[in-house]
């Protein structure tokens, strides 16, 4: 399987063909999305079995409640991941999966992954990986709490014991670094 | 707002929040009438959102193989409307085996159970046409009948009603006829009308006349005239009522004014409605008791 050959379309294309409910929307949603989105599903849930249980739940929500998406609240990845976070979020705090599964300890947990799973760079991002790495540590642990363990900013402040207002603060420097590269 | 105060609600980090879906409804409904109202807020948002989609694209995992087909499928039994799917073009850029094989076969079912379902219908639909049509015949039918049925017995009735007044009328006659008392009067033809013939039953003790209309043998009567029957009574005609000659005649006796003691009868023929005294030319039979 070469990745040349996966669907894709550009996100105006790929909005289009999912109002209309076809096919190669959905096909195209899940070459161009599935693995972004894994990354995301797969840090708050180390369970693979349940994970990528979490990964098909995620695509049928986006595929069913997708009219209630809109253009113009933002771009379509951001919805999804949203959706993403907050289903894998519901199975980790669920009742089931707390009784079957040790909790890791957090920050372990993102290394833990990385080293697991064959996470997928591509040549165009080669380096962000470097720069997100030399993220000061205390902005790297919360962009990592809040962006791949579903903390909310509340849930970061007690967990690291620090004001509010600082837990935003840092998140939003966090982020300007990655802007710096992105944008 | 001023600018200055737009930087300041952008550097609280509420935007980054808002990105991250941390943000209660009233807060995110702020938040988008605020990008609304300052394109400075919209551009934040929009490259925060490309620094964390490209955050997750750095990070990404692939999952295995074998999902895409499992999730590809629960999303294929909620497809709207097969008739959407894109044919040939859709199964060339796909690059796994697995999926084309199956996506042919799964248009197959779906077009079989369709032309299953639409094959239920015309057939329901014809079986009741051809019931809804059978039945509008079948009614037609028994409704020809039951009017036929109907006219059939209103003429039973009224045969009936025929034959019940023949038996009365016969039953009278007989009657008549069987009293003692009757007498049976021949009367014959005058000179003027040899042929001319009647009968004439009178009962003395009942006063009672009657002439038998169809052992009659009169000339037909016309419009203006009538045929008259007389009594001769003391030597003096009395009027018995007059009567019509007619060619057939389902009467029978018909009875005629009383009379106690007559010598002689004799019939003549008489402006309609009769005459007071007989005219004697006309005078077409007669009898002596």
């Amino acid at each position: 399987m070469s990745k040349n050959r996966k669907i894709s379309l550009t996100e105006e294309e790929l909005v289009l063909a999912l109002r209309n409910r076809e096919k190669i929307a959905a096909d195209a949603l899940y070459d161009m999305y599935s693995s972004s989105l894994f990354g995301v599903i797969s840090r708050i849930i180390t369970d693979t079995a349940t994970a990528e249980d979490v990964l098909q739940e995620t695509f049928i929500k986006i595929w069913n409640s997708f009219s209630s998406y809109s253009t113009e609240k933002g771009r379509l990845f951001t919805w999804m991941v949203n959706i993403a976070r907050n289903l894998s979020i519901d199975k980790v705090r669920s009742k089931d999966f707390k009784n079957q599964n040790k909790n890791h300890e957090l920050e372990n947990n993102v290394t833990f992954i990385d080293e697991q799973r064959n996470t997928v760079y591509k040549p165009e991002l080669l380096g962000v990986k470097d720069l997100v790495e030399q993220l000061k540590p205390e902005q790297k642990i919360i962009l990592k709490l809040v962006y791949f363990k579903g903390y909310t900013h509340v849930e970061v402040a007690e967990e690291l014991d620090v004001p509010l207002g600082t837990v935003k603060t840092r998140l939003r420097m966090a982020i300007i670094q990655l802007r710096k590269y992105f944008n | 707002m001023k600018v200055e105060d737009v930087k300041a609600y952008i550097e609280t980090g509420i935007l980054e929040l808002y990105v991250l879906g941390d943000l209660s409804p009233a807060e995110k409904l702020q938040v988008e009438e605020m990008a609304e109202k300052y394109p400075s807020i919209k551009t934040e948002l929009a490259e925060i959102e490309r620094a964390l989609e490209a955050y997750a694209l750095e990070n990404e995992v692939e999952p295995p193989t074998e999902l895409r087909n499992r999730v590809l499928n629960s999303l294929v039994t909620t497809f709207a409307d097969d008739g959407k799917f894109p044919g040939r073009e859709f199964l060339e850029n796909d690059d796994d085996d697995e999926a084309d094989e199956e996506t042919p076969l799964r248009d197959n079912i779906v077009s079989i159970s369709t032309a299953r379902e639409n094959n239920f219908y015309k057939y329901a639909f014809a079986a009741s046409m051809a019931a809804l049509i059978a039945s509008i015949a079948a009614l037609f039918s028994l409704n020809s009948r039951l009017n036929e049925s109907q006219q059939q017995i209103a003429s039973l009735q009224t045969r009936n009603q025929v034959f019940a007044n023949r038996v009365n009328l016969l039953d009278n006659e007989v009657t008549v006829f069987h009293d003692p008392a009757i007498k049976l009067i021949k009367l014959q033809g005058t000179p003027k009308s040899p042929a001319s013939k009647m009968m004439v039953a009178w009962n003395p003790v009942k006063k009672k006349v009657m002439i038998d209309m169809r052992a009659m043998n009169l000339a037909k009567n016309d419009q203006a005239h009538q045929y008259q029957l007389w009594a001769i009574v003391d030597g003096k005609p009395v009027d018995l009522g007059v009567f019509d000659a007619k060619a057939d005649t389902t009467d029978g006796m018909h009875e005629m004014k009383p009379v106690a003691n007559a010598a002689a009868f004799a019939v003549t023929l008489e402006p309609r409605g009769g005459s007071v005294a007989p005219t004697m030319s006309e005078m077409v039979v007669i009898a002596s008791i």
